[in-house]
Order: structure tokens, then C-alpha cells, then sequence
């Protein structure tokens, strides 16, 4: 099952919505609470519609927006979406407004703007797209999951161009839960001194992302992708090493085919061992990268890998933000994602140059 | 009256998220539905929960709602007329 990549957008707490810029100029943040610079939404929404939308929504129907002109496709043959919390503003608004109200007086929009699917159910009805149309909830392989049915639509020949993507956000009051489990860190660390931090948690982030796939290369195509897998909960180092050799194996590639591994180095000591055991190890011959510092932790965040692996195979350049070393590869032909939410979804990612 | 107007009018804009428009765009005489403000059948659910949280104020009759929410004044007047 592969697929190309046509066109893409991402709106992350980096100045990436509108793919001008390839992360030159990194945003640094002090904070562990990252929240997304967003676009104009004037210029992709009817306001009398936007009135209604929370913050999520609005970003990924402007992503989606601005990936399809990018790939020049007016109507996608399939939605699928992959979102971990859905719309959780909206759900905190509906649900406090329950607790606050004694369960009377509950107001319609938010209710109706809650699902997790309200972000492909939008697009759909903007772009008026009565086609498949799929919403996949499955915490830190939501991204994926969407990714695996797109996939796997393309191979059937269902679809021509999937429009797939991604959106969490971050709330406070989600911020204030997740942190008394411990995902974040209790002191402040800056965007690029999370990869030495040595304490547990990382930084909470929050991201839109979509992206054209065709079974066709199209006129402004970035990369293709050539292979996906997700790993529940491995027993050991070993266990992933197999996962990778096989992936490659399937694609008649070694190792050594690997120019850049994309990991997901989130700054937490009890997690990080996972990739830096690759990446000293297995994969040492490999140009390493990060992402994580840019975007913060959340269930969707390899699609802002995924981005960012598709723009390093079609401008052939590495941003020094996400470098770890130096780059030991030129020409860039193959692109590993690695990543793991919380050392329980792995996910494991092949993206090639067309 | 003016002061219910008043009062009605922003908190519309507050409950319709009404982001662009300011009291004094509203005329108390203009269709809410439609031309005029432009709301639509979700709204009208806002503003009958409108009535009755702020008010106190139950639409009984679904077939009122057409009068009663015609303007901002034929809405402040029903809540003057029905406000216990």
C-alpha cells in the first residue's frame, strides 16, 4: 500500500500553515503549554459559519483548505480523519454547562460541535462532499489508523485522492488534568533545551494537519509513502528493531536506505531511552532529527512529523531546529518516523522522494 | 422597553457568537431569520433557551416562535408580556 503525497498543511505552534517557510525561523517557546499560531480565518471560512466553530475546528477546516489548493484537487473521493480528544472545547462546554445548569437550559452548538467527527463532517458539508467520510479515535494511533484506512482505500481503488488528517487541541483544563497524571513537566523548559532534559513529562501541544493523497503523483507532489506500522505496548528494544527490519524488508530496503529518522524526542526521561537506543544503535548511520520540540506532545503529533518528513524529501534540506548532529546523507531518498505516545503507541513511518 | 432592547441585544450577540456585530447594528425592527440578521434554525434553538434561562420564559407553543421571534422588539415585547 502506497500513496503520494500532493499537497499539505499543517497549523502547529510554528509558522507552518501556509508551507512559505520550512521552520528557519523556529518560534521558542519558555512555556509547556504550546498553543497553535493560526491564520486569518476570514480567508478560508464563511464568517456566518465560523461564528459557531471552536478553535479546532476552524483549524482544521482551514488546513484542509489550504492543503487542497496545494495539491490543486477541488473534491476529495474520501474524508478520513484521525483526532485522539475530538472537539474538546466544546465537549467542556456542553458538559459544564450540564453541571452548571442542573441539566437544564443545554444550548444546541455546542452539543452538536462536540463529536469527534465534527471536523470531517464540516469539510464535507462546506465542500458539499457526500463521499466517504470517516473519523478514526484510537488515542496514539488515531493519525495512523486514518492513514492505514487511507491507504488502504487508494490500494483498493475506491480512491483517487483521500484527503486525510489530523487535529487536537490543547485546553486548559485538559492541560490541568493530564498534568496531576504527570505528562508534563513541573519546571519550564525552552523549545530547543527539552532534548537534555533529564526529568519526567514533557510539553503540551496541539496541531492540525492534512494531507491530498492520490494513487497518482500530482503536479506538486512531496514525497510518497511507502509503509506504515503500529506497535502496541513492545516488550523490548528488540521487539522494535524486528518491526523496522521488517518494514524495510517488505520494501526491499536495508538500513543503510535510511537517510533521515524522524524521531519523537519529547524531553521525558522515562520515555526518550526508546529512541535514543535507534539511534545510537540501529539506525546510527542515519541522519538524525526531532520534532517534538517544536509542536509539543500530543496523541496526533506524527502528523506534524509526517509534514515535516514530506518537506524534507521535496526541498532535499534538513532545518537546522530539528537536526540532531550533523547530516550524514545527500540526496535525501528515504525519510523513518519513529514515534511513541507515552511508550504505549508505537508508530513506525517510511515516507520516499518521488 | 429600550432598556429590555438593550439588554436583549447584547445578549444575543453574546449567545449567537455574534462576533462582527455591535448593539447598535441591530434594529429593533429588522427580521432576526432570513434578510436582517441572518439566523438560522439552530439559532432559533439558542433563543428559545435564551428565553427561558434568562427569563424564565417557556415557549410552549413551537408555532409561536414565528411571531415571537420576528424582531427584537416583538421578542422584548413577549418577554415584557410574559415575564413572571
Amino acid at each position: 500500500m502506497e500513496a503520494y503525497i500532493n499537497g499539505l498543511s499543517v497549523i502547529s505552534p510554528q509558522n507552518t500553515f501556509n508551507n512559505s517557510d520550512f521552520l528557519s525561523e523556529p518560534v521558542v517557546y519558555t512555556t509547556n503549554y504550546l498553543s497553535c499560531i493560526e491564520p486569518s480565518y476570514k480567508e478560508y471560512l464563511n464568517p456566518t459559519l465560523a461564528r459557531r466553530m471552536a478553535r479546532i475546528i476552524k483549524m482544521g477546516i482551514a488546513a484542509s483548505n489550504i492543503c487542497m489548493k496545494d495539491a490543486n484537487v477541488a473534491m476529495p473521493d474520501a474524508i478520513i480523519t484521525g483526532t485522539a480528544l475530538g472537539c474538546l472545547e466544546d465537549t467542556e462546554k456542553f458538559l459544564w454547562a450540564i453541571i452548571e445548569n442542573e441539566e437544564q437550559f443545554l444550548t444546541p452548538t455546542s452539543f452538536i460541535q462536540s463529536t469527534h467527527n465534527t471536523v470531517s463532517a464540516q469539510i464535507a458539508l462546506q465542500l458539499k462532499c457526500m463521499n466517504y467520510n470517516f473519523t478514526y479515535v484510537h488515542k496514539g494511533f488515531s493519525f495512523e489508523s486514518a492513514l492505514l484506512d487511507s491507504l488502504m482505500t487508494i490500494a483498493e481503488g475506491e480512491a483517487q485522492n483521500v484527503l486525510t488528517g489530523a487535529h487536537d487541541e490543547m485546553t486548559d483544563k485538559y492541560y490541568k488534568v493530564c498534568d496531576r497524571i504527570g505528562y508534563w513537566k513541573k519546571e519550564n523548559v525552552s523549545t530547543f533545551d527539552l532534548i537534555n532534559s533529564k526529568t519526567n513529562g514533557s510539553i503540551a501541544g496541539e496541531g492540525a494537519a492534512f494531507f491530498m493523497l492520490g494513487a497518482q503523483k500530482g503536479e506538486n507532489v512531496y514525497a510518497k509513502i511507502r509503509g506504515l506500522k503500529t506497535i502496541y505496548k513492545p516488550e523490548s528494544a528488540a521487539e522494535i528493531e524486528k518491526h523496522i527490519n521488517q518494514l524495510l524488508a517488505e520494501k526491499g530496503l536495508t538500513i543503510n536506505d535510511i537517510d533521515v529518522v524522524l524521531y519523537g524526542i519529547n524531553g521525558d526521561v522515562q520515555y526518550d531511552h526508546v529512541y535514543y537506543n535507534l539511534k545510537d544503535g540501529l539506525l546510527k548511520n542515519s541522519s538524525a532529527t526531532y520534532f517534538k520540540h517544536l509542536c509539543g506532545e500530543y496523541q496526533t503529533a506524527s502528523s506534524f512529523a509526517m509534514w515535516i518528513a514530506a518537506m524534507i524529501l521535496k526541498t532535499q534540506n534538513i532545518p537546522h531546529a530539528i537536526l540532531i548532529g550533523e547530516n550524514k546523507r545527500k540526496p535525501i531518498k528515504n525519510v523513518l518516523i519513529y514515534n511513541t505516545f507515552l511508550n504505549i503507541d508505537h508508530s513506525l513511518l517510511l515516507l520516499s522522494a518521488c | 422597553m429600550d432598556a429590555l432592547i438593550d439588554k436583549l441585544k447584547g445578549e444575543i450577540i453574546e449567545q449567537l457568537n455574534l462576533e462582527d456585530v455591535k448593539k447598535e447594528d441591530i434594529n429593533n425592527d429588522a427580521p432576526l431569520f432570513g434578510d436582517g440578521l441572518g439566523l438560522d434554525s439552530i439559532d432559533a434553538l439558542e433563543l428559545i433557551v435564551l428565553l427561558e434561562k434568562n427569563y424564565g420564559i417557556k415557549v410552549a407553543n413551537p408555532q409561536d416562535g414565528k411571531k415571537i421571534f420576528q424582531s427584537i422588539r416583538t421578542m422584548a415585547e413577549y418577554i415584557q408580556a410574559n415575564q413572571k
